[in-house]
């Protein structure tokens, strides 16, 4: 079913791509998708274009997330690329229901540019959905040049969003009363870009002067701060220059970690296979009895998982 | 583990008034149900790509408008041409005694009137459906 399903993702058929999310989203044939997905399909649509930019929007409930990236969508939908969105909101721990409001604030449309998918985070989780780095390729696959990803606003540093994309926005508002916190919970040095929003409210100039005198003060790199308003409609093309101008981080390292993943799979694999080998054992034998040293050990056995 | 149901909240038409659906939305969710909100004022067109790109089970709509008989066989009938004629239908709002029976023929799986009790939605979303697929 699995294969059947790629295989209509694979020729822009949306609803395989709905139904897959669903299949990742639960955490069902990770593997099969994972793998598939791995491995370039010929004829692919994904061949020569150029990787997806992927965005994470976060920051407290409440800063704007979903309004902003509303209108994101239309900008980058004008530029000519096509525009994901996977909108998390939290699930109540103790009924396992959700309500997903952030599409609502996005704006509706019946453009075929445009994917929205609304997912709901567990708590504990941290801040996103589970899985959502194989929905980013299942996305990236299809042919979406921008994926964005909301979180569920709990405002902190999440490591897990940082790998998951290649850029950052740290959303904040004027008088929220945030700033020591952002100091406390490390949350500036997570951030790529940081956006001021609701600069239509007064402070928020002061807002941004503090956000710069705290990145002044730790690290010395070189963050835009960026006052945006999306009820005054200001503030996003200059945004999006931002976000673009940034490296794509997230390729290289996941490319090559996801290769690594597999090449774990495999060793276990043959390790697994292998447990009753006589030669494994006289091995593992002489380690429990100290003749051979745990680092000599390993070495040989890395070796022995070789062919 | 049984995995939640996930229904799409939306209003069609042109009355103003969210208060009902949403009272709607948060009894499924602490019912355990993920309720995708989809807000007022969609055209049919932008419900179904939203019950398609959320993947969703049912669909609820809710209309107070008076203008059911145009708008909800508009709605099956792009779910149809969509290829989701499996997605369950829900009507709720002030629909007039005599077109239940219609919108049911149509497709509708239950219309809810305004007295319905939140507890009779819940339960009719909870009982298997026997041609899902
Ligand atoms: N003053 C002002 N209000 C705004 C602006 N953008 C959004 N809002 C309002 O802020 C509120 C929250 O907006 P959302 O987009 O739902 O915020 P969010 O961060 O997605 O919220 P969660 O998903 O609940 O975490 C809404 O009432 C918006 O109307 C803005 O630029 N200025
Ligand atoms: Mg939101």
């Amino acid at each position: 079913m699995i294969a059947g399903l790629l295989e209509r993702l694979r020729h822009g058929d949306r609803n395989a791509l709905a139904r897959l999310l669903s299949i990742t989203a639960r955490g069902e044939q990770l593997a099969d998708i994972q793998s598939a997905l791995a491995i370039p399909c010929e004829p692919s649509p994904v061949r020569g274009r150029s990787p997806s930019r992927v965005v994470a929007f976060t920051g407290s409930g409440g800063v704007g997330k979903s309004t902003l990236i509303g209108k994101l969508i239309n900008l980058v939908r004008n530029l000519g690329r096509k525009v994901a969105v996977l909108a998390c909101d939290p699930q109540s721990p103790l009924s396992g229901g959700a309500l997903l409001g952030d599409r609502f604030r996005m704006g509706s449309s019946t453009d075929d540019g445009v994917f929205i998918r609304s997912l709901a985070a567990q708590t504990g989780h941290g801040a996103i959905a589970d899985h959502l780095d194989v929905m980013i390729r299942l996305l990236e696959t299809f042919g979406f040049d921008a994926i964005f990803l909301e979180t569920v606003g709990a405002g902190q540093g999440d490591v897990e969003v940082r790998n998951l994309a290649d850029v950052v926005v740290l959303m904040l508002q004027p008088e929220s009363g945030d700033d020591v916190q952002w100091e406390k919970a490390g949350i500036l040095e997570c951030a790529d870009v940081i956006v001021v929003h609701k600069s239509d409210m007064p402070t928020a100039e002061q807002t941004a002067a503090q956000v710069r005198a705290a990145l002044d003060l730790s690290m010395g790199r070189s963050v835009p701060v960026l006052r945006v308003s999306t009820k005054a409609n200001q503030g996003h093309a200059e945004l999006w220059q931002a976000i673009e101008a940034l490296p794509l981080r997230r390729r290289p390292a996941s490319a090559a970690l996801l290769l690594f993943q597999m090449a774990v799979d495999t060793l276990r694999q043959r390790f697994e296979n292998r447990q009753q080998d006589a030669e494994l054992r006289k091995l593992v034998e002489a380690w429990q009895r100290g003749e051979v040293s745990t680092a000599s050990a390993v070495e040989t056995l890395v070796r022995s998982l070789e062919s | 583990m049984d995995q939640p149901i996930r229904i799409v909240l939306a209003k069609v038409g042109l009355d103003g008034h969210d208060r009902g659906i949403k009272v709607v939305a948060r009894a499924l969710r602490d019912a355990g149900m993920h309720v995708i909100y989809a807000g007022l004022w969609q055209t049919p067109e932008a419900v179904v790509r939203t019950v398609a790109d959320e993947d969703a089970d049912w669909l609820g709509l809710s209309l107070l408008s008076g203008a059911h008989m145009t708008l909800v066989p508009r709605v099956l009938d792009i779910l149809k041409q969509a290829d989701l004629a499996n997605v369950g239908v829900i009507v709720g709002g002030i629909i007039p005694e005599a077109d239940i029976p219609k919108l049911t023929a149509m497709g509708v799986a239950k219309i809810f009137g305004p007295g319905t009790s939140l507890d009779d939605i819940v339960a009719f979303l909870k009982t298997p459906r026997e041609h899902k697929p």
